[in-house]
């Protein structure tokens, strides 16, 4: 620090300023300016009305009294709720673990083939990624349709019946989780693959000469040198996946029952559809403890590391 | 094929380990094997999209093969391309996320630099805590975001509700954590010899910026830039929430609110209407990927 | 100029004081009077929005005000969206299409209308029981029911596959231009219809989900065996006989019905009965819009006709639509002028002819237009749709419970998840638990 600000200060004595200019010209000060919209978009758009959203969750249904934790008490003794963490937690965790096991061994595959090839592949593996996803749900939604699903058409040569992909909580859940997974997947692989690329080929010379077999190589090279762009996708993905809305939102509006409803959704629902504004702020409102203990969990082991290289 | 590999692999490593090269050969049939089946499955759907926006809303109900277009047909297109509401919401998308881009960048490299090379009380806390503002989701704003703008309509009398402008001050937040994040990567990587030089030849801080680092971390801010453009064109919610009136909606909300009319999916419309909202980011990927790659590969591994 | 003067027409007395005070500082509020923003609900049959688009237009030329026109979709409920928004912002259009159960949720922000709606009655005839129910809270009219929009879901069968399975000729029971001869058209009847047809390989398609297709359709049986679940006074009744009676014979329904109908929404039966599978479906006349248009040998064979009488009497579901204007609008005069235009029985008619024969005014004198008469193929294929021979009584799920209750029952599809959970082997006995838990997570303030 002080070695890099003496340059600095020599040229201020020179050049003979007003103390206030003098404070412009800090390093501390001028570095806060230039940090400050970025500081007022997240404190207007995101910190203030994440407040308002709190103190929202604290009136009763007609937001004309302040009812404390009474609607966190009502929640907790609803049965709908539990399955909606339930169906939350199963959802994310599951769509993320298989969202970054396929964009490990896809960038993996892509990575093994010459680099003539990997602009196209990679590039047709990226597309469910940039489709944007209440367009490409459509896509599944007719897919999935109960009276014209392709799949069904497919799937009836074989004289298997007709599949309810949206019409029981199984197939449901696993349809929801499957697009979640396809649109995923490719950022995944993105990121790995960009990993994949700064992993010294130095370290995989060395690892083939004390003659470990690949997977090996992938345990002990790849894995540790992928570690923090691991954890920081895995974080990203979860978030996003976990406050899902769009998908859950046109694939199954939260249906049958309410087997695939998220968080989102039923806030939606208990929010809007049913007008209980303060109870859907309470129900959106329990994203963000259970989503700041995952982080909490990955970004500490990512700082650990950090500071052990 | 198989040969590719070898000159490829040529240069790294002599050439003489036999077992390793057949051991790659088999390495790549296995690859390409998967990665076919990976295309198919990721594929599919916009295969399906092109197929369905082939035909006509008679053969989609006729119930036949649904993977073939019997009489294929662009009157899909020709009636979405012609019709003035289609395209007021390809210009809206357009300019949206033409301006998203630009705030987000102004945004996240200046926040970036002064993050990660000059540093003020509670910048690292900053640095950390800005990829925490994804967790509080969109769906919990929206609602406290309608009550602010009645509030700033009545203190200022602009009106922000209903207007696809109002989406340029409210993507940055989708967009500026994770493009701060990557450009406060690549500035990181960015050896320090190179602006204590840049400062002792009398350059300011600003200047430092914008001659130096700018330059140097370009595949950085271009892999930030083509994330933002994808954010923005493909932000459902808020559009969704705040803009009602056809002349108003950008793209995603627009197909799915006036092409889906409840009853009467017309899904020829729908399909193509898909389609056509993917054709930007898709084009802007096939041209841009490779300094995407190149961008986080620099930026994401070294955060 | 032209704002000028329906400026001084509209804008009179108190209402344009306080118009004044709160507009004066902006731009925007000085053309206030001579600008109308309205948004209507966008219409599934196509072209059907052309018919408001031309009254508005021509009202606004009479009157010299600026009319500017949104269509909101209620897919993905849309529309609520935008209602719960511009109630929270406390600004948006001047008439708004208001849904369903709205005009109660939002009453304390509704711009009453009691004026109109006297004249109206007088002049068209009395309104439906539901409609009542639902627009006119506390004693007071808060929106006016919209023509565009309102329907009845009546059951639409197939000629054909009725007669083929289940040896039924719909025709007869309900002639075209007749009254309906269907004494015998009731729930066992339906029951065994819906066996044959199902053995026959064209099931029925009714859904089970919890959109509004799906809820209106179980209220409807509901109501025809009398079965309340929430009373009048907002108590809780719902363990009793006549739900019991309800749930049974969903349970022995569904074994008739598709497999995946507990995911259906609204477009699910129109695809259905489209595609040539289904043999009745509960709709409004869009799916045969529809079929008309892409599946004409499916639409040759539709006909619209009522429900099948329950032990306690013949209900058919009733969705009406209202048009109502916010007290945060600034131009409410304007708008209450509009009104009255669209709710004439000529506009009425236009509306109805727009949409082939879909919108239904809920006035009991506008149900004999030609357009359901002369509708076709097959020529009088929608003449039983308004129930023009009041054979039926309209209604909505889960009526008479207090609306803040009634709303939530019917928007969570309690009904129809109910018959789901029953059906798929809950004991009955914890199948009312769990939705009377629910109910009275409903009584919330």
């Amino acid at each position: 620090m002080a070695d890099v600000t003496a340059p600095n200060s020599a040229v201020l004595v020179q050049s003979n300023r007003s103390s206030l200019h003098k404070l412009m010209q800090r390093k501390s000060t001028i570095a806060f300016l230039m940090a400050l919209p970025l500081i007022l978009l997240i404190a207007i758009l995101v910190v203030y009305p994440a407040g308002y959203a709190i103190w929202l969750s604290m009136l009763n249904k007609s937001m004309s009294k302040f009812v404390g934790f009474g609607n966190f008490e009502f929640l907790f003794k609803r049965q709908t709720f539990w399955d909606v963490v339930f169906q939350s937690c199963l959802f994310a965790i599951t769509a993320v673990i298989f969202k970054a096991m396929i964009g490990f061994v896809v960038a993996h595959f892509v990575h093994n083939i010459p680099s003539k090839g990997q602009r196209k592949w990679r590039g047709m593996l990226l597309v469910p990624w940039v489709i944007p996803p209440a367009m490409s749900t459509l896509a599944w939604l007719w897919l999935f349709d109960p009276s014209y699903s392709a799949f069904n058409w497919i799937l009836a040569h074989f004289g298997i019946g007709p599949v309810p992909w949206l019409g029981e909580a199984g197939w449901a859940r696993f349809a929801v989780i499957l697009v979640n997974i396809w649109a995923g997947a490719p950022f995944f692989m993105i990121m790995y693959l960009a990993a994949l690329k700064s992993v010294p080929d130095q370290l995989y010379e060395a690892a083939a000469i004390d003659g470990a077999a690949w997977w090996q190589r992938i345990w002990y090279v790849t894995l540790p040198m992928m570690r923090n762009i691991i954890a920081i996708t895995a974080l990203f993905s979860l978030i996003v996946t976990f406050a899902n809305f769009d998908i859950t939102r046109v694939l199954t509006s939260g249906g049958p029952l309410t087997a695939t409803h998220l968080f989102a959704t039923w806030a939606f629902k208990v929010g809007i559809e049913s007008g209980d504004i303060p109870l859907g702020a309470t129900v959106s409102l329990f994203m963000v403890p259970i989503l700041a203990v995952a982080a909490a969990f990955i970004l500490r082991d990512i700082n650990k590391r950090g500071s052990e290289v | 094929m198989a040969d590719a590999a070898v000159t490829a692999a040529a240069p790294v490593r002599p050439a003489h380990y036999g077992s390793m090269s057949r051991d790659r050969r088999w390495a790549m049939r296995w690859s390409y094997f998967f990665l076919v089946l990976f295309a198919i499955f990721f594929l599919t759907p916009p295969l399906y999209m092109l197929l369905t926006s082939l035909k006509t809303s008679a053969e989609i109900s006729a119930a036949t093969n649904p993977w073939w277009v019997f009489a294929p047909t662009l009157e899909n297109y020709v009636a979405l391309l012609t019709k003035n509401e289609f395209l007021v919401f390809f210009r809206n998308s357009a300019l949206v996320s033409v301006c998203v881009v630009t705030v987000t960048m102004v945004i996240s490299v200046l926040a970036a630099f002064s993050l990660a090379r000059m540093k003020f009380w509670g910048s690292a806390t900053l640095a950390t805590g800005v990829f925490l503002t994804y967790l509080v989701p969109d769906t919990l704003l929206f609602i406290p975001l309608f009550k602010m703008f009645a509030w700033f309509r009545d203190l200022t009398g602009i009106e922000l509700i209903n207007h696809w402008w109002t989406m340029i001050i409210l993507y940055p937040t989708l967009s500026v954590p994770f493009a701060t994040w990557i450009m406060i990567g690549y500035f990181a990587s960015i050896p320090k010899e190179l602006d204590e030089a840049a400062l002792i030849d009398g350059a300011g801080w600003f200047q430092t910026l914008t001659k130096i680092f700018i330059p140097v971390a370009m595949p950085g801010i271009i892999a930030a830039m083509i994330f933002s453009f994808t954010v923005s064109w493909a932000q459902f919610l808020y559009p969704l929430a705040f803009t009602t009136s056809s002349s108003e909606l950008l793209l995603p909300v627009g197909i799915v609110t006036t092409l889906i009319k409840g009853d009467v999916f017309n899904w020829g419309q729908i399909m193509t209407g898909a389609l056509l909202g993917a054709a930007p980011p898709l084009i802007i990927y096939a041209f841009l990927m490779d300094y995407y790659v190149a961008g986080l590969t620099a930026g994401a591994t070294k955060g | 100029m032209g704002s000028k003067v329906s400026r001084r027409r509209f804008v009179g007395g108190t209402a344009a004081l306080s118009t004044a005070m709160v507009a004066a500082p902006f731009v925007r509020g000085a053309y206030a009077a001579g600008k109308i923003s309205i948004g209507f609900w966008d219409h599934w049959v196509p072209d059907a929005n052309k018919a408001t688009e031309a009254l508005a237009k021509e009202w606004g030329e009479k009157e010299k005000v600026e009319v500017q026109i949104d269509y909101i979709t209620s897919n993905g409920n849309k529309l609520l969206l935008t209602t719960a928004a511009e109630s929270q912002a406390k600004s948006g259009h001047d008439i708004l299409a208001i849904n369903t159960w709205l005009p109660a949720r939002y009453a304390d922000q509704l711009v009453p209308v009691d004026d109109i709606m006297a004249d109206l009655i007088k002049e068209h005839g009395a309104v439906n029981n539901t409609v009542e129910y639902l627009g006119k809270i506390n004693g007071k009219w808060l929106a006016i029911p919209a023509t565009a929009g309102s329907q009845i879901k009546g059951p639409c069968s197939r000629i054909d596959l009725l007669k083929k399975h289940a040896n039924i000729d719909i025709q007869a029971m309900y002639p075209a231009g007749q009254a309906p001869k269907a004494d015998d058209w009731n729930l066992d009847t339906f029951l065994k219809a819906a066996e044959a047809c199902h053995k026959g390989g064209n099931p029925f398609g009714i859904g089970l989900g919890t959109t509004s297709d799906n809820v209106d359709t179980i209220g409807a049986i509901f109501h025809s065996f009398g079965a309340v679940m929430v009373d009048a006074k907002g108590e809780i009744v719902i363990k009793n006989d006549q739900v019991r009676q309800a749930l049974e014979f969903y349970k022995k329904l569904m074994a008739f019905l598709p497999a995946d109908v507990a995911a259906w929404d609204d477009a699910s039966n129109n695809k259905f009965l489209v595609s040539g599978q289904g043999s009745m479906i509960m709709n409004p006349p869009s799916a045969w819009a529809v079929a008309k248009r892409d599946a004409p040998k499916v639409a040759e064979q539709c006909w619209t006709h009522g429900f099948p009488k329950g032990p306690k009497g013949r209900f058919a579901p009733f969705l009406p639509y209202f048009w109502g204007t916010w007290n945060f609008s600034k131009n409410q005069s304007a708008a209450k002028s509009l009104l009255r235009h669209l709710s004439t029985a000529a506009a009425a008619e236009k509306m109805c002819n727009a949409s082939g024969g879909y919108d239904l005014p809920s006035f009991e004198k506008l149900t004999t237009f030609k357009v359901w008469a002369e509708a076709a193929p097959p020529k009088g294929t929608l003449y039983h749709y308004p129930n023009p021979h009041n054979h039926q009584t309209l209604s909505i799920a889960a009526a008479p419970a207090p609306h803040k209750i009634a709303e939530q029952i019917y928007n969570q599809g309690i009904q129809t998840q109910m018959a789901v959970r029953y059906f798929k082997g809950e004991a009955l006995e914890k199948t009312l638990d769990w939705a009377s838990g629910e109910l009275e997570g409903f009584m919330r303030n």
